[in-house]
């Protein structure tokens, strides 16, 4: 039996004003599988992906990522450790605008990895070439369109050759013209066998690379199924309102 | 664990702050026994003995040095408000005319804001004093002796208001200096405004200086308040500069108190309460400004 | 021809009426403005030209320069003047993609003990006791070394206000709300006194070097706050990317979040550097002979009485000459760093 690469046990996590963002969460998340992640706003989405990667912390329950178990008052070390060993891509890009297309890449490999900087921007541009920007290396992020930003941000995460990437909504601040190039350079790497989890209202991308659909809502798992299922049968009520609110 | 070394760190560098206090309190203290000055503030109420050219309070040099500290303070008031006022005034005219239409006053304004904030208060306050006042021959007057007399001694206003030629030399400087900051803040606060409402107060038929000073300015004052502010601090700071024109304010008076008594310590710590003091009056009335400001504007 | 200029002075009026004679106030404060403007202009360029005596100004060049630095040693301020002019007109003309460019900040850096070296002698050099130091010289000098010491702590200032530890948090917002409540005078009139009863009797200090501590302690106070509001600019979520991808928080703050602030608190910065130099004149009431200082003590010179008007309007030539110029290499540096990175 292999290990899953994240596992969350009973998750609760409140946020000061006595608002319970995730209500006892448990859930697996296993090596080279796609899941994504669905559910009205304000559900708890964002806030589960980010306690994956330690930039939330939680009240009570257990969560191992790549093997790396932390509790409610984790070790930095510890964090720091995981967040070296998975990516994030977030909604608003959130690039380095004082450093270049390139610099942004290389940055965390040559000073979080060590790795020597021509192996860096050699691996940097492999990347760029991957994602189809490799003519942008030397301009600066606000030279960009958000399409291509978010590309930038996607190698940026796999500089650091992470075992598990995360996305926070990738393509909701994207004009929609430019979704799709977004999620062509996901789907690809879905089939080289990346491990991702993806919160995303995307509904023809889950359905064509999803293994699996984690439905949330009020900080609760409702419903986890196979794209399938999920999209044409599902299983609970407020899955079914909510797909239909969607897809309208 | 993450709590308990935060504090370790904590108490680490409280330890070598604390190290550190002790060693500078630990040579004071040698310093201040080798010349036999113990810590006190009981020579406060010994005689002065030095005369003050200005007291708005009866004052002699038979009188404290906590008396003469305090008339010190009043002297540095009566600096700082009517400078405040009156730098307020020339701020306002001086930004209106810099964002305005006419190219001559505009010229006029970007020249004077110039000279003013690239030359030091300093200097500045020097020229008002030795070449504005003290190198008059004979008086000046404006239009008659009942309005306005300039002479070496200072200026008469109306025939009966004497002010010295040190208040008046520093209250113009201080005034001269602080309006051309002000005029920067309004400047900023003027450009806050959207281009939008000129259009609007054009198209309601209002012509251009009313229209700026009843429907931009109130508009841009919240931006300008904030900068107004601390233009008022920087005033009432710079005011010390009086000692260099020979006015008795708060600094001065230290001064020459500490001079006399060489009680540093003591002096610099009243000299610190009392700007605190001024610093909370100015924010208090600000406060209260700003207050008006916005009830005025929801209404 | 003739009708494209006469067009063009039909704009020209146009725009004058329409800007200066819209209403009759309007006329009125134009007409006004330009009489005493006239006036005025006239006034000053007979006193400039001929009732203005130069000579207190022309005999005394070396004096405002150098102050009374031994006349044959006169080589080593001179020098390092030089050197800093040089300094100025390379950061102006050199291109922003030129590999000198990356060496001009260790340049900048370096002309400070360059300048000690050269003023105080030692090294091969007679000595010359800071006493001795003055002028224009003395006016720069302490204007750049004070802004290079007040740096490097307002930065360390303005993140300490911002720590998650109770005690530094606090330590520094009294330290910076303090100092920028009190006068400069008073700080460095208190300098003057107070700096040597704080250490050990057998240690003295100059008055120059208690005057470029006391204005380290000052500047840096203002130098932080104007950090910490280039810190509040930057989104969290650059700090979260950063997180994301394993930085530590030294590496955040080093990487990230520095050349950021640097940037956007740069015209903010400028301001304090320049009234810096101003500030400067200060110490000409404490017994410095600074640019001002030495003008004061020109002026009580029987032979100068009463020529204030000459020295004043030359040393507002000086002052403002150099603020200019100082305003100028924080524009040309804004514009090289934001130009290449941003458009
Ligand atoms: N920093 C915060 N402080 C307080 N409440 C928050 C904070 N972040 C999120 N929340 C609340 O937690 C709930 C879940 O938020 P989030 O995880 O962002 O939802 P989603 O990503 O599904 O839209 C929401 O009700 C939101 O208002
Ligand atoms: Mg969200």
């Amino acid at each position: 039996m292999i290990n899953p690469i994240v596992s969350a046990n009973e998750l609760v996590k409140t946020y000061s004003k006595g608002l319970i963002a995730l209500n006892n969460i448990s859930m697996v998340v296993n090596k080279k599988e796609v899941l994504v992640v669905m559910g009205p706003s304000g559900s708890g989405k964002s806030t589960l992906i980010r306690t994956f990667n330690g930039l939330e912390s939680f009240d009570s329950g257990e969560l191992e990522v790549v093997g790396i178990t932390i509790g409610t008052d984790p070790e930095d070390r510890k964090v720091r450790e995981i967040r070296k060993r998975v990516g994030m891509v977030f909604q608003q890009f959130n690039l380095f605008p004082h450093l270049s297309i390139l610099e942004n890449i290389t940055l965390a490999p040559i000073q979080v990895q060590r790795k020597n900087r021509i192996e860096a921007e050699d691996h940097a541009m492999e990347l760029l070439s991957q994602m189809g920007i490799e003519k942008q290396a030397k301009k600066y992020p606000i030279q960009l369109s958000g399409g291509e930003q978010q590309r930038v941000a996607i190698a940026r995460s796999l500089a650091v050759n992470p075992e598990l990437l995360l996305f926070d909504e990738p393509t909701s601040a994207l004009d929609p013209e430019r979704v799709n190039e977004v999620l062509d350079a996901m789907r690809k790497l879905a089939q080289d066998g990346m491990t991702m989890v993806v919160v995303t209202h995307e509904v023809s991308f889950a359905k064509e690379v999803a293994d699996r659909v984690v439905f949330m809502d009020s900080g609760k798992i409702i419903e986890t199924s196979s794209p399938n299922v999920f999209f044409n049968n599902a299983k609970e009520e407020r899955s079914r309102k909510f797909l239909n609110q969607i897809i309208k | 664990m993450k709590g308990l070394r935060s504090l370790y760190i904590q108490v680490g560098i409280g330890l070598v702050l604390f190290i550190l206090f002790a060693v500078l309190i630990n040579n004071l203290s040698i310093n201040l026994i080798r010349t036999n000055l113990n810590f006190s503030f009981k020579w406060l109420y010994r005689p002065a003995s030095f005369a003050l050219a200005e007291h708005p309070l009866p004052y002699s040099p038979s009188d404290s040095y906590a008396w003469a500290l305090f008339i010190g303070w009043l002297n540095s008031l009566k600096v700082i408000f009517i400078s405040l006022i009156i730098s307020t005034l020339i701020g306002f005219i001086t930004g209106i005319a810099r964002t305005g239409r006419n190219p001559l006053l505009k010229i006029i304004a970007a020249s004077y804001i110039t000279l003013i904030r690239q030359t030091p208060l300093l200097l500045q306050l020097m020229f008002w004093y030795f070449v504005g006042f003290l190198s008059i021959k004979g008086t000046l007057i404006f239009p008659n002796e009942r309005i306005l007399v300039l002479s070496n001694q200072g200026i008469k206003i109306f025939g009966d208001i004497n002010l010295t030629a040190e208040y008046s030399s520093l209250v113009i400087g201080l005034t001269v200096f602080t309006g051309a900051y002000i005029a920067e803040v309004v400047r900023g606060g003027i450009n806050s405004v959207p281009r939008g409402q000129w259009e609007a107060f054009r198209s309601v038929g209002l012509n251009e200086n009313s229209g700026v000073l009843k429907i931009i300015i109130p508009q841009a004052l919240p931006a300008i308040l904030p900068g107004l502010t601390s233009q008022y601090l920087n005033l009432a700071k710079n005011s010390t500069l009086a000692i260099a024109v020979g006015y008795a304010d708060i600094y001065a008076i230290s001064d020459t108190i500490i001079n006399q008594t060489g009680r540093a310590i003591e002096g610099f710590i009243l000299l610190l309460l009392s700007f605190l003091f001024l610093n909370l009056i100015i924010s208090l009335m600000m406060d209260f400004f700003n207050e008006i400001i916005t009830k005025y504007q929801k209404v | 021809m003739a009708i494209l200029l006469m067009k063009k002075i039909n704009k020209l009026i146009n725009n004058v009426k329409r800007t200066m004679f819209t209403s009759s106030l309007d006329t009125f404060i134009s007409l006004f403005i330009t009489s005493i403007l006239f006036v005025c202009t006239v006034k000053l360029s007979k006193w400039f030209f001929l009732k203005a005596n130069w000579t207190v100004v022309e005999e005394n060049i070396p004096l405002f320069l150098f102050g009374v630095f031994p006349a044959d040693q006169r080589w080593r301020p001179s020098l390092w003047l030089i050197i800093l002019i040089s300094l100025v007109v390379l950061t102006l003309f050199t291109p922003s993609w030129s590999f000198f460019r990356k060496l001009l900040p260790f340049a900048w850096i370096a002309v400070i003990p360059i300048g000690i070296a050269l003023l105080a002698g030692g090294i091969g050099l007679s000595p010359v006791a800071s006493r001795y130091w003055g002028g224009l010289t003395l006016t720069i000098f302490l204007m750049m070394s004070s802004l290079f010491l007040a740096f490097p702590f307002g930065i360390i200032l303005a993140f300490g206000r911002q720590s998650k530890l109770q005690l530094i948090k606090y330590f520094c917002s009294i330290y910076i709300e303090t100092l920028r409540a009190i006068p400069l005078i008073s700080i460095l009139f208190f300098g003057q006194l107070l700096i040597p009863l704080f250490l050990p009797v057998e240690i003295e200090i100059n008055r120059v070097l208690r005057s470029i501590i006391a204005f380290t302690l000052f500047v840096s106070a203002y130098i932080a706050e104007d950090i910490r509001g280039g810190l509040q600019a930057i989104p969290k979520s650059q700090i979260e990317a950063a997180k994301s991808l394993g930085f530590n928080t030294f590496q955040i703050t080093r990487f990230i979040l520095l050349p950021q602030v640097l940037q956007i608190a740069l015209p903010a910065l400028t301001n304090q550097a320049v009234g810096l130099l101003q500030n400067t004149s200060l110490m000409s009431i404490l017994g410095l002979v600074e640019l001002l200082g030495i003008s004061r003590s020109l002026l009580a010179n029987p032979k100068f009485i009463g020529q204030y008007m000459e020295v004043y309007v030359w040393l507002a030539a000086i002052y403002w000459f150099i603020c200019t110029i100082m305003a100028l290499v924080a524009q040309n540096i804004e514009r090289k760093t934001t130009l290449v990175k941003l458009i």
